[in-house]
């Protein structure tokens, strides 16, 4: 009955081209429009890492100024990164599976050939857990050894597009990359990888790409490092590089991997008592204010979806809502045009469920044509999106994934549903005799 | 077939009650062949329509085939129209976008059948008004006669007890109009049911029992069968008693 009841909606809407066409192109103008910025907001606000959102941890510890909180208006809330000393005693931990302090420079490559210019990298500082905390692809090699933790080694991992400029995409591990004043060597390539947002380090671009190279932690302080990062700080310091990396000033990020409850709860121990001893030497004054945020919790306190975003996607489903109830009046009209043939179905046994059913479907269908073409006009919305919001240099970022496509198509559906609803229930509540006499 | 008892229907609008059918009661027993006569606005309409449930009635007691459907719910009399009633409409009403086949396999569609028997049932039936060769044609490709008699088998696909035309006749000229007669002849022939509303005095003596409404009042004319049923000249819908 479903397949008649379709072929029935179907010859109906062929039966009126035009009228057919403005609704399709009603519910398309919708979906397109909410489609891209479900997309949009999709891409900002979705999980980044959903196999292990759950069991990565943001670390923050509040040794900030007694006297003041780190932001006024949110007193409570902790610094969002670390000093240097507390993250490299962090560091001293066995407790989690994997970890890491980190934070992004930029360092000056020099090229393999005499012909192409040195360039500035964007870096990231790091440890080796780095890669498998955040389950970084590697195209060749891998991560450095442990040595390269412990003490400086001058080893080098390599984002894709970097090894492609600086070797042509062929497989460099175990080669030489001069950076700065020194010889390191490659031990792995990353394979082409872009986690949106950027969730490990938000902090200035939250969309921009993963680093060009990453180089051990342990140089921060041989090659005096500095973070292209933020730092905070509320507490003067000496003029040395030694006396920053000694400061209460914080401009280290720092993750965990914890993979259950007890491993957190036992962290959270360790964490306590580090603060605990922190506080006998005379730092760490305010209250204790460990913190372990999950990505989600860590994605929804740095505010990573802007209030525009979440506004412009409320707008575009009260679009959609309104294109749908703007059909309403449209489609009413069509069906009762069709009031004899409904008569006639009615004398010859639909029951109202039957007509109710066949008219919702119709409606469906429109929702269904009106959804494919929405979402093949979303297209060139989000791309329009883009280019509105991002620099034309910048990466794409927004993209059409499969369950957009879904939503859009399910969001048609239920705007099909919202159009139709009404209509199909008032031609089916009137009697059939009504309905020939209407002819 | 259809017994009704005092049955009422009124019309009503925000300054205007219409009585259409006022305590009317018949009783059509199964087999006959009724034509129903009346004027304009007599209520010969909202019987044949609260007969074949797709109207309502206020008061009165209905019973269709002994079954009393005054509290049946919407799916039941759905489904007895489907199962025991056939229509036909004086402008055929055939839906313009189906071919004929497609037409006449509308009620047995709403009763849930297979394809293979649903064919064996329109073929039968539009073999039985003569369309067999026009199976793929639309409506629009038919002539009005041609059109009426895929109403027809549309009526009959479904093998009701009952069938009930309204005026089948009305926008057919006067052979095609006999040839729908004679359908209607023969499928009474088979045991089914009829009945007619005709304005047509002449067409209504093919049916050996005519009924009269008049301001929604039956007169049943069947002990005068013997006796002129109107006037010679007079207006079709001109009743005669009385005179």
């Amino acid at each position: 009955m479903l397949a008649y009841h379709l072929r029935i909606a179907a010859k109906s809407l062929r039966r009126t081209p035009v009228l057919s066409a403005l609704l399709v192109v009603g519910i398309a103008l919708g979906i397109a429009v909410s489609t891209a910025f479900v997309a949009a907001y999709h891409t900002v606000a979705k999980d980044p890492i959903p196999s292990k959102s759950d069991k990565l941890f943001y670390v923050t510890l509040d040794s900030w100024n007694p006297e003041r909180p780190w932001d006024d208006d949110h007193p409570k809330d902790p610094p969002n990164q670390l000093t240097y000393r507390d993250a490299v005693s962090l560091m001293a931990s066995t407790i989690p599976t994997r970890h890491t302090a980190m934070f992004k420079t930029e360092l000056t490559v020099f090229p393999t050939t005499r012909e192409e210019r040195p360039f500035r990298a964007r870096t990231r500082v790091t440890f080796r857990d780095f890669f498998g905390l955040f389950d970084a692809p590697f195209q060749y090699g891998g991560e450095w050894g442990k040595d390269a933790d412990a003490a400086p080694q001058a080893v080098v991992v390599l984002d894709h597009e970097t090894n492609q400029k600086l070797f042509g995409g062929r497989n460099s591990v175990g080669k030489q990359v001069r950076i700065e004043d020194r010889n390191f060597t490659v031990t792995g390539v990353l394979a082409p990888w872009y986690p949106k947002p950027k969730y490990y380090d938000p902090h200035n671009d939250s969309f921009e790409t993963p680093e060009e190279i990453y180089v051990p932690f342990r140089w921060t302080l041989p090659m005096k490092f500095v973070t292209s990062g933020n730092t905070s700080g509320w507490k003067s310091y000496g003029p040395d590089f030694e006396d920053k990396l000694e400061s209460e000033s914080v401009w280290v990020q720092f993750w965990a991997e914890l993979d259950n409850a007890r491993q957190r709860e036992t962290y959270e121990s360790w964490l306590a008592g580090y603060v605990g001893e922190q506080k006998k030497l005379g730092r760490f004054a305010r209250p204790l204010n460990n913190r372990l945020w999950d990505v989600k919790a860590w994605l929804d306190w740095v505010q990573i979806v802007p209030r525009s975003t979440k506004t412009m996607l409320v707008i575009s489903l009260l679009f959609l809502v309104v294109s749908s109830v703007n059909l309403i009046g449209i489609l009413l009209g069509k069906f009762l045009a069709r009031s004899p043939e409904v008569g006639v179905r009615r004398a010859l046994g639909a029951s109202r469920r039957h007509v109710f059913l066949q008219h919702l479907l119709e409606c469906e269908l429109v929702g269904l044509l009106g959804g494919a073409v929405g979402v093949l006009a979303a297209l060139p919305l989000l791309h329009g999106i883009e280019r509105l919001t991002r620099s034309p240099d910048d990466p794409q970022l927004l993209q059409l994934e499969l369950p957009i496509l879904a939503a859009g198509i399910v969001l048609a559906l239920i705007a099909g549903l919202v159009a139709g609803i009404y209509p199909a229930w008032r031609i089916c509540r009137i009697p059939p005799a009504a309905h020939l006499k209407a002819q | 077939m259809i017994r009704m008892k005092n049955v009422s229907k009124v019309y009503r609008t925000e300054h205007v009650e219409t009585h259409a059918l006022s305590s009317f009661t018949v009783d059509i027993a199964a087999g006959e062949f009724v034509a129903i006569m009346g004027p304009s606005g007599s209520g010969k309409t909202t019987f044949l329509n609260i007969a074949g449930l797709l109207d309502t009635f206020d008061q009165g007691t209905y019973l269709l085939d002994g079954q009393d459907v005054s509290r049946l719910s919407d799916r039941q009399m759905s489904k007895l129209r489907n199962e025991k009633l056939g229509f036909i409409f004086q402008s055929f009403n055939l839906i313009p976008d189906l071919d004929v086949f497609d037409n006449v396999d509308v009620p047995l569609r709403y009763r849930g059948m297979g394809a293979r028997h649903r064919r064996e049932l329109i073929e039968e039936a539009l073999a039985v008004v003569g369309l067999t060769a026009r199976l793929k044609h639309y409506p629009s490709q038919l002539s009005g006669g041609q059109q009426q008699r895929v109403a027809v088998a549309r009526a009959l696909v479904g093998r009701p007890r009952l069938i009930l035309a309204d005026e089948p006749t009305g926008n057919l000229d006067s052979a095609m109009a006999n040839e729908i007669l004679d359908l209607l002849e023969r499928i009474n022939g088979t045991g089914t049911t009829v009945v007619m509303v005709t304005h047509d005095p002449e067409l209504a003596t093919r049916a050996p029992r005519q009924i009269h409404v008049l301001d929604g009042r039956m007169l049943d004319l069947a002990a005068e069968v013997s006796a002129p049923l109107f006037r010679p000249g007079a207006h079709a819908s001109e009743p005669v008693f009385g005179a």
